[in-house]
């Protein structure tokens, strides 16, 4: 498998706090890669850093071949990677449908589209997506007015819609009713084996992480810690020390 | 403001009286186009009706940057004025000898077009500026260029100001503005329902998930303000042109701003017949608290402004259809205030549930 | 080199002007979110008061600054319990547009009751100590400064040390968890707003002898409130000092070197500078009470 993303020594300091400190991550093709580690261990920020939200200190992030340090957040979007958030963000205001429409490739739209209304394809695609999502019902409701645990499964559809080939999901089971969370991870599994979409999934819920991926990366202060397969990961004893050793919530879904 | 369409526009569309409100508009358009024909109709009349229109189209042009992309631009009249400068000095350039200024049309049509540079230039680094910080900078760069204009006095005449050939067909630039704003009503109610509007929405939403979704946000808000500058710069170039002098406290109005911004928000902001509706009656709510209050007008207007901003948050259309944008959801406390550590209020509940 | 001499010293007693100008403004927008845009007319107000002072019975707006104080303190609290009250949870859009129709109000009432006509106030301590040749210091604005540093030190304790001090600092920071901790938030607002409005009718007493004192001499001075308050960080005291020094002192060395320059193209000046430093520093340049970026949503 080639490299589809490849991060090396990425650091992000705000202030004298240095949230991601050297990081090197890899995610290839096709892949689905668990991003795990205690809260406030850099994960979302690493995140905010390959997708460009932020700007990075150092180090250098190539996706597909081309560096991407230096590109604005809508360049790396339309070269193919797709993030979601850990805080939820979908435009409150406008409805489920017009949320899909508006997630589409950007990179193929010229200047008459631009103009235009959203063709009968995109509309076609977006319900078709949010069939596959369980969400066709509220196509026509306001976004604002979903659940939690909707908008998580609308945000995944946007994130969806512009055929990427690499998509971040930032925590896609926080807050979504437990008996969603399998639904998802079939949906997911069915997206990566069919069309070959690269994941790299940030998740505290770690028997989610270890069903879907075959590649576990561990962040503790900003750095790895761990790598490996789910089971060799869980195994670690550094990472026991760091993470599962810490009473929070995630070690309760330990196995 | 017609038929609903399923897809982009959905929640925009969703009026049953729709194609009541499109026969509406068209009968007060034909009106409008057969007032100056009847009998009777006086200069007068014709100037308050123009000067009503532009009122109008300014407010439109306001609610394409504050409505629709969120960025609430607080010196919206700094465009009005350049376009009405830019026309000005081109009509009475002067050499030594003859006047060689230039003919009307073409003075006002570039007119519009220095205003529409000057935004694109100004829009692009204020534009990087969020929520009030924006809206501030942009009062700043109004009461800015109107000292430059005010100093630079070989080009714009300084404090004594410019005087133009006198014109007065009135019922020509009655017929051009009322084209106009009409162009621009059926534009903004076609911007709407393309992607290019559903994008701007997209920005006063939530700009970096726009961003993160493939979209140059940065270009089509900039666009859109570069556009709104322009246009409005028109409706300066043919001000100046009927007025027939420009000095900097005359065209240079805060009120221009104030009467877009207050129009817009009476009306219903983000909507596309929000400010045409809103401007038109702010328009004769001015002209009766002028008549009967003289010296108060402005007190009753701050008081109108108050109890808009109170009372009636979404506005006049916002009474029948729940589409307008409220003031309240535009900039939530939170989105400023605490949005780089929390990001946006969305988020708040999957916060608390994980 | 003496001119140079001179426009520092300039530069300093205009900053200390601004410096009492500003702290109203810097407080309220850091301690409540409110972004006073009637700021300028509060100053306008308290000119007036002084004005009349001076010019009815003859006291001195030095001397008749205190009861200014109190009176535009009285008046705050008005203000804040009719109107900021209704605003302060609601989107910074509102407050902005609520406070800028407070401010065509004034300017109205003002215009009505006392015309448009330029005033000026008499103090005593006028005129200029001259040092040498080419450089005299003024003396009012002098004694501006004197006050300004006394009320930047006295607000600077105020906040740091004492216990409404502290609320009004924790209201700041985390509003629901002052309300956790026991701090009444409603009050410490009212509090607060009602001691900047005095604050900011000092400032307007105060330059009521230098500027001249009209119904629409605010927005410029609001506009000035901000620009310093947005580079120095909101709510800032030390900032509001240091913010109002470096735009005095760019105003003053402007006017050294370009010709022609008046007040109004020092509000060129000061908002090139404010966009500038927005854009390059969008967090400000001294740690402040809010923590914001003006370039994040």
């Amino acid at each position: 498998m080639t490299a589809l993303l490849e991060a090396r020594g990425v650091v992000k300091r705000f202030g004298g706090l240095t949230a991601v400190d050297g990081v090197d991550i890899s995610v290839g093709t096709g892949e689905m890669v668990g991003l795990i580690g205690p809260n406030g261990s850099g994960k979302t920020t690493l995140f905010d850093c390959l997708s460009r939200v932020q700007t990075i200190d150092a180090g250098s992030i190539r996706f597909d071949g081309v560096d991407i340090a230096g590109r604005r957040a809508h360049d790396v979007a339309r070269l193919g990677m797709s993030r979601t958030f850990q805080l939820i963000r979908v435009y409150r205001d406008l409805s489920v449908a017009e949320n899909m429409h508006l997630s589409i490739q950007w990179g193929s739209i010229g200047v008459p589209q631009l103009f235009a209304r959203t063709d009968a394809a995109t509309r076609r695609r977006a319900d078709e997506l949010l069939d596959f999502l369980l969400l066709g019902p509220l196509r026509h409701e306001r976004a604002g007015n979903l659940s939690g645990g909707q908008r998580r499964l609308l945000e995944i559809g946007m994130s969806l819609m512009s055929e990427p080939r690499l998509v971040l999901l930032d925590e896609a089971t926080s807050g979504v009713n437990p008996s969603l969370v399998a639904d998802i991870a079939d949906r997911l599994r069915e997206v990566n084996t069919q069309r070959q979409v690269a994941f790299l999934l940030v998740e505290h819920n770690v028997q989610f992480v270890a069903d879907l991926c075959e590649r576990v990366v561990v962040l503790d202060q900003g750095a790895v810690l761990a790598e490996g397969t789910p089971g060799e990961v869980t195994q670690d004893p550094t990472v026991i020390e760091a993470y599962f050793g810490d009473p929070g919530d995630a070690g309760e879904d330990a196995p | 403001m017609s038929r609903a369409a399923p897809g982009t526009g959905a929640v925009a569309g969703r009026w049953p009286a729709g194609r009541a409100v499109g026969v509406g508009a068209l009968i007060v358009l034909v009106v409008l186009a057969v007032l100056p024909l009847l009998g009777g109709t006086s200069n007068a009349t014709l100037l308050t009706l123009t000067l009503m229109l532009t009122s109008i189209g300014v407010a439109i042009n306001w609610n394409l940057t504050g409505g629709f992309t969120g960025y609430v631009d607080f010196g919206h009249a700094v465009w009005f004025g350049i376009g009405a400068y830019a026309t000005a000095i081109l009509i009475s350039l002067q050499s030594n000898g003859p006047q060689v200024g230039w003919p009307p049309v073409p003075a006002i049509l570039v007119g519009a077009l220095v205003a529409g540079f000057l935004a694109a230039i100004i829009g692009r680094a204020t534009m990087r500026l969020k929520g009030p910080y924006f809206s501030i900078a942009m009062l700043g760069t109004f009461v800015a260029v109107r000292e430059i204009v005010r100093v630079w006095s070989p080009l714009t005449g300084g404090g004594v100001g410019l005087t133009l050939p006198p014109y007065l067909n009135r019922a020509l630039f009655y017929y051009v503005e009322l084209a106009l704003v009409t162009v621009l009503v059926v534009g903004t109610w076609w911007l709407r329902r393309t992607r290019f509007g559903a994008a701007l929405v997209a920005i006063r939403e939530d700009e970096v998930g726009a961003e993160t979704r493939g979209i140059d946000t940065t270009r089509l808000k900039t666009a859109v303000f570069s556009f709104a500058g322009l246009s409005t710069g028109l409706f300066g170039a043919l001000w100046a042109y009927q007025n027939t002098f420009v000095d900097p406290d005359i065209a240079f109005v805060e009120v221009r701003t104030i009467d877009a911004v207050m129009g817009t928000m009476l009306g219903g902001l983000g909507t596309v017949a929000g400010p045409v509706l809103g401007a038109a009656a702010l328009y004769w709510v001015r002209e009766l608290l002028w008549t009967h209050l003289l010296d108060a007008h402005l007190l009753a207007q701050g008081v109108l402004l108050i109890v808009i901003v109170l009372f009636v948050p979404r506005g006049l259309v916002g009474l029948v259809d729940r589409r307008g944008t409220s003031l309240f959801e535009l900039w939530g406390w939170k989105g400023w205030s605490r949005g780089l550590r929390q990001g946006p209020v969305a988020g708040g509940e999957a916060e608390a549930a994980s | 080199m003496s001119y140079f001499a001179q426009a520092l010293v300039n530069g300093i007693a205009l900053g200390g002007m601004y410096t009492i100008l500003v702290l109203g403004f810097s407080i309220i927008w850091g301690v409540m979110g409110v972004i006073n845009l009637a700021h300028g007319e509060f100053v306008m107000v308290g000119a007036y008061l002084a004005w009349m002072a001076s010019d009815f019975w003859d006291v001195d707006p030095f001397i008749s600054a205190p009861v200014v104080f109190v009176v535009m303190l009285l008046f705050g609290y008005l203000v804040q319990r009719v109107l900021v009250n209704r605003i302060i949870d609601r989107s910074s859009l509102v407050s902005l547009l609520v406070m800028f129709g407070v401010s065509i109000i004034l300017q109205s009432v003002m215009k009505i009751a006392f015309s448009a006509d330029f005033r000026l106030a008499n103090t005593d301590l006028d005129g200029a100590w001259r040092l040498s040749d080419q450089l005299t210091i003024p003396v009012t604005r002098f004694w501006i400064l004197v006050v300004a540093v006394g009320v930047t030190a006295g607000l600077g304790l105020f906040l740091g040390h004492s216990r409404l001090g502290k609320s009004i600092r924790a209201a700041a920071q985390n509003r629901e968890a002052a309300r956790i901790v026991g701090v009444d938030v409603k009050k410490v607002y009212a509090v607060t707003f009602a001691l900047c409005i005095g604050l900011t009718g000092v400032a307007g007493a105060l330059i009521s002898p230098l500027l001249a004192v009209q119904p629409f001499q605010g927005p410029p001075l609001t506009l000035k409130a901000f620009a310093i308050t947005a580079m120095a960080g909101l709510g800032s005291v030390r900032g509001a000092l240091g913010g109002a020094m470096v735009l005095g002192m760019v105003e003053a060395m402007l006017a050294l070197y370009v010709d022609r320059i008046g007040t109004n193209l020092a509000v060129v000046a000061s908002f090139v500078l404010l966009v500038a430093a927005l854009v390059l520093r969008p967090q400000g340049i001294f740690k402040g009470l809010r923590h914001v970026d003006a370039t994040s949503t």
